[in-house]
């Protein structure tokens, strides 16, 4: 009787001593120590902001306490109201949504329309100089975008905004503001930096259609224009989805570019209204405007996530033929070169050339050989009032040169990391939940701007909060915001690289017996050296070019590049101010083409995520 | 040297119902060659992980040498790393990072082995498996042969009692797998070690294995020699999966009886009862004839396919169709007529519930063929068969 009873138990365990064998398993699988306290961590550094800034739009801040008739800290509706349904709302909200939308949309439109034509020609025909195209149509989107705001100012900037004039302007040609600031130049700019973004995406779908396919269509007699519109372009449509809501997510965070060519004609976005209401120390609202920010983001993301799933009902089993049959261009060969040309002329050379004549002339737009000089790069004793040296002697742009690398450096470092163990943890972790919910809040920072990010990270850390002391005005902070904001990147690319790594090697490690101090040493990192060493310097890119953050959060003493340019803009010092930009552009061209070293990777597929 | 036994070992993965492994018990004795053979998806290879501890169990219990390593009854578990088992996995896992020679070094640089000891049992075992010349290269500049053997190479290295292989030679090219296949059976000599590999090819079954293990849906179908699988499969699924060509199967309950069909001749000779459900009956053991007799059937030669050194018939007998197997080049062509015997001795039944039925009558032969089966084959093949009848 005993026997048959132990063997009916054996049969079907019991809920606790399932639970204690699980227990046992998991005590084995320090993946979930990792994933649980990872999953703590990003609650606090991701979700708090994020909470606390929405929270915010309905709590009295500080100093509201008259205007609300309520105490500080009670429930209020009042930032709401007075965002959505005021007669202030027009200027705080309505305007802003519309010019940023407007903004985002046509961005969307003429990258798209310019990208994919391009992406056809490099990578479809015989257009002259192929080759070469296919990197040098890429550079604008490895320069920071107000590169080219600064240049458009350089040369467009009227009397409209004071300080040294716009070239045209002293050449005697008076520029209209529609043409020197607001919609036109944004959207001309936003469209130059993201249409590589276009020809990369678009591109590699292109080379990875399999050509059979078209091939089928030409045995059963398609001409070329039917199978271009009922083969290829279904097929990569995917691609252009998630191209265009790349594009737009991206335009609506956009900062740099609409506060330097926006703000001198009142034209602003969300971001530069958000930044305009932390700056006039109207928190409520900026909580409400950031609130709309992260909703677009959301809707956006949604679309996206629906558009994936349609789009895997394309994947088709991958055929070995690539796209290599070209179209023979005839005499639109040179055309089509020339066309693509004027893209690089405009999206590169030009602006560079711009900001780099404008360091070294001392009256703008005056083309004489005596206006040019190298005072302001390597210059001494000059007869300025701050800035005495050129700048690659001054001090503070050293400083600024360190703590950018110090800052942007080791917070890349920590994101690296972070990502890959991310990624460890979320194919590793025995509980489900715990990877799902991983996966979902590192992503999270993706739907929220880093103009609001950054507010979110002020309203949280600038005073103490238990254990946590004022983090405003020290590297922490910056530190922090940085890994926060570039945790979706660096986590997608570490759950695609232990994806792409499987168990295998590991589980071969335990098998030879090593623990989990050992295979993390000897067999994850270093088999992963490639992938992190991208998941480092991508980001620090990224962050070298990046504003927004940097502008709610840093102070002089934690000046970095972007936020030294910028004031030296404030001061008047285009010249120097245009120098350090040019330095920035140096600094996260030279990344990127070490990442394509590093990786043994085309830029394309390095810079695609 | 030890034994494995797997008592009533299941598994279910999260959100199947259905279990991958259900209730399997088995054990294998030390020094064996057993093989874990089945369709795929049938929880084979599920089980091998198990053993070697990457997955853990839902219920059940594995014993190594009487240590419990997984029991959700004992709330046991022991992590691979401290199972010392030796796992060769199915793309080999190599360390892409790592030289051939640091690969093999790996399991005995953890067991803090002394250097000198070290360099020389890593150059034994590569020089055993050939790969010493490949001591320097990668992985990447390796081909899958040369690939399994430092994968192999890496696992004898720290020199573990038991071996576990999943689908050892899949990966790998015709010549390559005869090749491996000779070198498979000579480290099981050299070394002794205990093997037990997964495969869904009966052919690499066959050939390697002492002992087989027949799995389907997660359930242990029949564990016997290749032999005895082969000649008495315990059910259905055993027989029509061990085999090639497949066993004809014959529906007796099928046919009207007036009908002119197999299943109502092989009734009328032989006293079926009923639960027989089922007669199955392998391809080479079906004999043709040009001359008519009681016992034979008149069938149509459908189909000829040469396959290299042997040739597979097709035969059709009203709406019946049979397969036959021939090692000696068919004198018939497509179309035309011939005779067929089935011998009683050749016949396997199967109930409804698609066990192995032995009938009365047939008990003793069978016992006979167990005894001569070689014989037996090789009389039914060449001998006319009034002499058998």
């Amino acid at each position: 009787m005993t026997i048959l009873l132990t063997a009916a138990e054996q049969k079907k365990p019991n809920i606790w001593r399932r639970a204690r064998h699980s227990f046992a398993v998991a005590r084995h699988e320090p993946a979930n120590l990792i994933g649980l306290v990872l999953a703590i961590f990003f609650a606090y550094l991701i979700l708090a902001p994020v909470l606390s800034i929405l929270v915010d739009s309905f709590i009295v801040q500080s100093g509201d306490e008259a205007r609300t008739h309520q105490d500080e800290g009670s429930f209020t509706f009042y930032y709401i109201v007075r965002t959505l349904y005021s007669r202030i709302s027009e200027i705080l909200l309505w305007q802003p949504l519309y010019n940023t939308l407007a903004i985002a949309a046509s961005t969307v439109v003429f990258s798209m329309s310019i990208g994919v034509v391009l992406a056809w020609l490099v990578n479809r025909t015989n257009m002259a100089g192929r080759a070469w195209f296919a990197t040098a149509l890429i550079v604008p989107f490895m320069l920071p975008t107000w590169t080219f705001a600064l240049a458009w100012t350089t040369i467009f900037k009227n009397r409209t905004v004071g300080g040294q004039p716009g070239w045209l302007e002293s050449l005697g040609i008076t520029t209209s503001n529609s043409v020197a600031y607001g919609y036109f130049p944004i959207v001309f700019i936003l469209v130059l930096h993201y249409t590589p973004l276009v020809i990369l995406i678009v591109g590699n779908a292109l080379r990875r259609l399999d050509s059979q396919m078209e091939d089928s269509a030409r045995v059963l007699g398609a001409p070329s224009r039917t199978i271009a519109f009922s083969i290829v372009l279904p097929l990569i449509r995917p691609a252009l989805m998630s191209a265009a809501l790349l594009i737009f997510a991206d335009c609506i965070g956009e900062f740099a570019v609409p506060y330097i060519l926006g703000l001198p004609v009142r034209y602003d976005t969300l971001a530069t209204g958000l930044y305009r209401a932390l700056d006039t120390r109207q928190n409520g609202v900026a909580a409400v405007i950031a609130g709309v920010i992260m909703i677009i983001g959301v809707i956006t993301l949604l679309i996206d996530v629906r558009m994936m799933k349609e789009a895997r009902r394309f994947v088709t089993v991958g055929g070995k033929g690539n796209m290599d049959r070209l179209r023979k261009l005839g005499r639109m060969r040179l055309p089509a070169s020339g066309f693509a040309g004027a893209f690089v002329l405009i999206g590169v050379v030009l602006p560079l050339l711009t900001l780099f004549l404008s360091t070294i002339m001392i009256l703008p737009g005056r083309f004489t050989l005596e206006n040019f000089t190298f005072d302001y790069w390597i210059g001494s004793n000059l007869d300025t009032v701050a800035l005495r040296n050129g700048i690659l002697l001054t001090p503070e742009f050293w400083q600024a040169a360190w703590n950018t690398i110090v800052i942007v450096g080791s917070s890349s470092m920590i994101s690296g990391v972070l990502g890959l163990l991310v990624g460890y943890a979320v194919l590793r972790c025995s509980f489900k939940g715990v990877g799902a919910f991983l996966r979902q809040i590192t992503f999270l920072p993706y739907l929220v701007p880093g103009i609001a990010f950054a507010a979110a990270f002020l309203s949280l850390f600038a005073v103490a909060r238990g254990p946590i002391p004022a983090l405003y005005g020290t590297p922490a902070i910056l530190i922090i915001a940085l890994v926060a904001s570039k945790m979706p990147f660096a986590s997608r690319s570490g759950i695609a690289a232990m994806t792409q790594l499987g168990k295998e090697p590991e589980e071969a490690a335990r098998i030879a017996g090593a623990n989990w101090f050992s295979r993390m040493t000897k067999i994850i990192i270093p088999i992963q050296a490639g992938p992190l060493a991208t998941g480092i310097l991508l980001p620090f890119i990224s962050g070298i070019k990046g504003v927004s953050l940097f502008i709610i959060l840093a102070i002089p003493s934690t000046d970095v590049l972007t936020t030294y340019s910028l004031r030296l803009l404030d001061y008047n010092y285009d010249q120097a101010a245009n120098a350090v930009v040019l330095m920035i552009a140096l600094i996260a061209w030279l990344g990127t083409v070490l990442i394509q070293k590093i990786s043994g990777t085309g830029l394309a597929q390095g810079l695609e995520n | 040297m030890p034994t494995i036994s797997l008592t009533n070992l299941t598994k279910c993965y999260d959100g199947n119902t259905e279990p991958s492994v259900d209730q399997v018990s088995l054990t294998v004795e030390d020094g064996e060659f057993m093989c874990l053979l089945g369709p795929s998806g049938c929880g084979k290879t599920t089980i091998l992980r198990m053993i070697a501890g990457i997955e853990h169990s839902t219920s059940g219990e594995i014993a190594v040498d009487d240590l419990v390593v997984d029991s959700v009854h004992q709330s046991c578990f022991i992590p691979p790393e401290q199972r010392r088992i030796g796992f060769v996995f199915q793309n080999y896992a190599l360390w892409p990072h790592m030289t051939v020679e640091r690969n093999v070094d790996f399991g005995l640089r953890l067991q803090k082995v002394p250097a000198q000891e070290r360099k020389e049992r890593c150059l034994d075992v590569m020089s055993k498996l050939r790969i010493l010349e490949y001591a320097d290269r990668y992985p990447s500049q390796l081909s899958g042969g040369q690939q399994q053997r430092v994968a192999l190479a890496r696992m004898l290295a720290v020199n573990p009692g038991i071996l576990l292989l999943d689908e050892p030679l899949s990966n790998l090219d015709a010549t390559l797998r005869l090749e491996m296949r000779a070198e498979l059976r000579r480290l099981h000599q050299t070394f002794g070690t205990t093997i037990i590999f997964v495969s869904h090819d009966q052919w690499e079954a066959m050939t390697l294995a002492n002992t087989i293990a027949v799995m389907n849906k997660g359930q242990l179908q029949q564990i016997g020699t290749p032999d005895e699988i082969y000649a008495e499969p315990c059910n259905r699924f055993v027989a029509e999966f061990i085999g090639n060509p497949k066993i004809n199967i014959v529906d007796l309950k099928a046919s009207a009886a007036e009908q002119v069909s197999l299943a109502n001749h092989i009734r009328s000779r032989i006293a079926t009862n009923e639960f027989t459900n089922v007669c199955a009956i392998r391809p080479e053991e079906i004999i043709l004839t040009d001359t008519a007799n009681a016992n034979t059937l008149p069938m149509t030669i459908e189909n000829i396919m040469p396959t290299g050194g042997s040739w597979v018939i097709e035969l059709s007998f009203g709406d019946d169709r049979l397969f036959h197997s021939t090692q000696s080049r068919p004198k018939w062509r497509e179309g035309e007529q011939v005779n067929a015997y089935l011998p009683t001795l050749s016949l396997h039944f199967f109930d409804q519930a698609n066990n192995r039925l032995v009938l009365p009558e047939t008990d003793l032969d069978y016992n006979h063929l167990l005894l001569n089966s070689a014989s037996i084959n090789q009389k039914h093949t060449n001998q006319p068969l009034a002499k058998q009848a």
